[in-house]
């Protein structure tokens, strides 16, 4: 059939664009880039962790070889550990900065609009330039947290000894990524209905009882969003490992494990496991929380 | 006036702990090696600025060339995102196409660790020539940006009312019409948001950029951790450049910082 027939076959484009699949058709460039950078990695990634390889040479499938060295493995199995101390220092400290905070400024007062910019600075510098700032911060001799901690009397402190360097490292993350708590938590705050609150204060409630019962369980959701989003990110943390200790004094965490091991040691079939296990790991405590997300934000029922 | 003063109080010690720092990349600029190295207190603010740093970041290293690398590929690989993000967020938001499901598949590439991928995709850039190319390291960006940048629209889509798109129908509209005049217009403040985010990302990201990039791609991020070395640090061209490269990402987050709250609550809440 021509297009001068009288009963014209539609083209592609008014197939695409008609109300039965517009909204398929939508998807189609997030499907495609989904499948070369989702499907790919992940079947490859899947497909190393079952083979011994070096770069070299051809790949020896072993089976789950790397998946029981893995379990044996201390040094990752301390990467790991680690990793799970770091998401808790850091997520509780920043909802707990974040709250204080957020409740803090929650209010009208001059010059609002400069606090609220200078605060949100930090969450915007790049992770390793900040890293390697405080590095420099917190050197021992000449940097400047010492002399003026010398200053007032108080000692020198060793801020990268093996004992102090992993807390160090949460105390920079926690530095940077308080604002994304303190600014998720205003616009929260923002939202709550007044009227309950005028009515909580009528029948005489107290400050305390008003926050534990009105605002914090209004607040969950969103505190939801910030522990499954900090959650995510802080597994992969990374750059501020490279601008201070490089993995060193025990504070090797997850990922650099398994960065040393494709990258620097080329096992990239061991490394591969250690990435799969990581990915699996993520899921798994995201997850439950992700549901919990999507059903605050009412994607799901 | 006490609860005045408090609440003063509490708002400069946060405020210089967040600013401090910052201010302390300038600082150090500007300072001579002999100053940065010293342990004679009054030296950390009084000293006689130089710009010994910034001459010796831009003549013995390639600063602006890696500064030009950052910008290309922050810019190109965010028009791409914003090409797919926009759609798809839009499908999400409007018909909930796959229940919810297929968001949540999409926002899980972001789970991944940056590992899972880097290692399949440095296999397959070594095979086809890509590593230490811009193409390859903007193909990596738009992979790390898409699924947030999806889902950071999807919240701003959710706030577009239905009612409008359905006026528009029944005035005889056709789909893209609809998009184009109705919801569009609409949806630009959180469009700009989230490209401002999406440049942002691509510009501090550091991971990809110091695995895939050596030479002739290399982006400014990973030519700063350089002068962190193992045998010596040079603090001095390090905040130079540090002082430079920030400098966008200081500006834009004070421009941002009224729709950036809108931004990081995903339309969870009407900000």
């Amino acid at each position: 059939m021509g297009p001068d027939t009288a009963v014209r076959k539609p083209s592609i484009w008014e197939i695409l664009t008609s109300e039965k699949y517009f909204k398929w058709t939508l998807l189609i460039p997030l499907f495609a880039l989904l499948l070369v950078f989702m499907l790919y990695p992940l079947f490859y990634c899947l497909y190393y962790s079952f083979c011994q390889w070096g770069m070299q040479g051809k790949a020896i499938f072993v089976g789950l070889h790397n998946y029981r060295e893995l379990l044996n493995d201390t040094a990752f199995m301390e990467a790991l550990a680690r990793t799970f101390e770091v998401l808790a220092i850091c997520i509780v400290a920043e909802l707990l900065i974040g709250l204080g905070l957020a409740l803090l400024w929650n209010r009208e007062f001059r010059g609002q609009n400069v606090v609220r910019g200078l605060a949100l600075l930090p969450l915007l510098v790049a992770p390793l330039v900040l890293s390697l700032l405080w590095n420099f911060m917190l050197e021992y001799d000449f940097g400047a947290v010492n002399q003026i901690l010398t200053a007032i009397g108080l000692g020198k402190v060793y801020w990268w000894s093996p004992n102090l360097a992993l807390y160090t490292i949460c105390f920079i993350t926690i530095w940077q990524w308080f604002p994304f708590s303190v600014f998720v938590l205003i616009a929260g705050l923002r939202s709550l209905p007044r009227d309950v609150f005028e009515a909580a204060r009528v029948d005489g409630a107290s400050n305390w009882y008003t926050f534990r019962r009105l605002t914090l369980p209004m607040l969950s959701p969103l505190i939801m969003i910030i522990v499954v989003l900090r959650a995510m990110w802080l597994i992969r943390l990374f750059d501020p490992l490279y601008g201070t200790t490089r993995g060193g004094v025990r504070t090797e965490l997850l990922d650099w494990r398994v960065y040393r091991t494709a990258f620097v040691y080329f096992d990239i079939g061991y490394g591969s496991s250690m990435a799969i296990f990581s990915l699996f790991l993520t899921i798994a405590v995201c997850a439950v929380m992700y549901r919990e997300l999507m059903k605050a934000l009412g994607v799901i029922r | 006036m006490l609860k005045k003063a408090l609440f003063w109080f509490v708002t400069v010690i946060v405020l210089l702990t967040v600013i401090g720092p910052l201010l302390w990349i300038y600082i150090t600029a500007f300072k001579s090696s002999g100053d940065i190295f010293t342990t004679e207190l009054k030296k950390l603010v009084v000293f006689t600025p130089t710009l010994d740093n910034f001459k010796r970041m831009f003549t013995d290293y390639p600063f602006w060339f890696n500064l030009g690398n950052t910008a290309i590929v922050s810019v190109v690989s965010t028009i791409f995102v914003m090409l797919v993000s926009l759609p798809a967020a839009y499908s999400f938001a409007r018909w909930n196409t796959g229940g919810g499901h297929l968001l949540f598949i999409t926002i899980s590439t972001r789970m991944f660790p940056g590992v899972v991928a880097a290692i399949p995709f440095f296999i397959m850039f070594r095979t086809f020539g890509l590593l230490d190319t811009h193409a390859g390291i903007i193909l990596l960006y738009i992979y790390f940006n898409t699924s947030f940048a999806t889902f950071l629209l999807y919240g701003f889509f959710r706030d577009v009312p239905e009612e409008l798109e359905q006026a528009a129908m029944v005035d005889g509209y056709g789909r893209m019409e609809v998009f184009r005049k109705v919801v569009f217009p609409l949806i630009l403040p959180g469009l700009a948001v989230t490209t401002v985010f999406c440049l942002i990302w691509s510009w501090n990201e550091f991971f990809y950029a110091f695995l895939f990039t050596r030479l002739t791609a290399r982006t400014v991020t990973v030519l700063i951790s350089s002068f962190w070395g193992s045998i010596e640090v040079q603090y001095g061209p390090m905040a130079a450049g540090a002082a430079v490269a920030i400098l966008p990402t200081l500006i834009a987050a004070w421009f941002m910082q009224r729709y950036v709250i809108r931004g990081l609550t995903f339309g969870a809440v009407k900000g």
